[in-house]
């Protein structure tokens, strides 16, 4: 058995950023169209990617290991839709340089509190 | 305080266990005798055994395996798990302790699955092990002493067997495809007995992942998915799991 690294060395820390569904669904369209345009950077477009990959991890995370994020959850009051969706530092970057980025989501985003 | 599978009773229900009245045993001993004779089998017999001056005890015997309990440390086991001392209460856990009686040699070649379990208590690697479902409630086979060599292999053999029989439910979300059984959670980990099935099943549904990984962590649902994916479900998980390469799977030993 080869179990692989929990994290290989010099990967960015993943901040989790607490998101509702609906939230969420606006996060990836808003990525999507970003990643249809062909002028976007090649690495900006890796960094989108792995946001809409997360945005998949999320929930499947949430899936197999749900009992960490209902505490969380039972402490804050948040719905049962409020999960953390984990991004590094050039994927936060990435996603916050977006033109059309909504409002909502950028102060979600960039660190101010979410209402309960 | 600790809670206990054993019957039934989910560990993070705090607030519930400090509410509940302590199980009586006089009541355990109620409860026991009317229900016992209804979930003894010819080969299970349930009898409660008095003692003069030292208790009744609560006697299991199935073929080779016996089990002897006395009815105090089982009220004692049922209140510490936050069992509501009401009669139905009582029967419930009662049911679920019964249901997790030691797996015959008989029943496990008969009825064994093949699952992953972790091999220790440090929860860093995983088995093969044979586990028969009763109800929702799934319990290990540990072969007796007398279980020579050959039926060791036929019942692991036939568990691997029926794991491929086991109706799993999969859901595709994204990039990664999870596995798991609708209402026996340990179940999940059968579908890794007949990876191929899987992979097949995987590609039906339009996922195409090369060099496909498998993040384990028993008795939780399965996920699949291409290297990088797992180490980023793994790696950011709160609780523990083995990420390995689906060929591995058949090299895993038995536990």
């Amino acid at each position: 058995m080869s179990a692989l690294p929990a994290r290989d060395s010099g990967v960015q820390t993943m901040v989790p950023h607490w998101v509702d569904a609906a939230a969420r669904e606006r996060l990836a369209a808003v990525v999507r169209v970003a990643l249809d345009e062909p002028a976007l950077h090649p690495v900006t477009t890796i960094h989108l990617q792995d946001v809409l990959t997360e945005l998949h991890v999320a929930a499947a995370r949430e899936a197999v290991w749900p009992a960490s994020t209902a505490r969380v959850r039972l402490a804050t009051g948040w719905n049962d839709d409020v999960l953390p969706v984990r991004l590094s530092r050039d994927e936060l970057a990435a996603v916050l340089r977006l033109p059309g980025l909504p409002g909502f989501l950028r102060s979600l985003l960039g660190g101010r509190e979410r209402d309960a | 305080m600790t809670a206990s599978p054993l019957f039934g009773i989910p560990a993070p229900r705090l607030l519930h266990r400090f509410r509940s009245a302590p199980v009586d045993v006089a009541d355990l001993h109620e409860v026991a005798l009317d229900l016992l004779p209804r979930l003894a089998t010819p080969r299970l017999r349930l009898e409660l055994v008095r003692r003069p001056g030292a208790g009744t005890l609560l006697c299991v015997e199935e073929e080779e395996r016996s089990q002897r309990v006395p009815l105090v440390d089982l009220a004692d086991d049922m209140s510490s798990a936050g069992v509501p001392g009401t009669p139905a209460g009582i029967a419930a856990a009662l049911r679920i302790w019964v249901a997790h009686r030691p797996v015959t040699d008989d029943d496990a070649a008969a009825a064994g699955i093949a699952v992953l379990d972790w091999t220790d208590v440090t929860r860093t690697a995983v088995g093969w092990t044979v586990v028969v479902a009763r109800g929702v409630v799934t319990v290990p086979w540990a072969p007796s002493p007398a279980a020579r060599t050959a039926e060791l292999h036929r019942t692991r053999s036939s568990a691997t067997g029926r794991s491929h029989d086991v109706p799993l439910e999969m859901r595709v979300e994204g990039p990664l495809a999870l596995w798991s059984h609708r209402t026996v959670p340990v179940l999940a980990t059968a579908a890794l007995a007949a990876p191929e099935v899987m992979l097949h099943r995987i590609a039906g549904a339009g996922l195409v992942v090369p060099d496909i990984h498998v993040v384990v962590t028993p008795h939780r649902p399965v996920v699949c998915a291409a290297p990088g994916v797992a180490r980023r479900l793994a790696g950011q998980a709160s609780e523990e799991s083995v990420t390995l390469p689906w060929r591995d799977l058949a090299d895993l030993p038995w536990i």
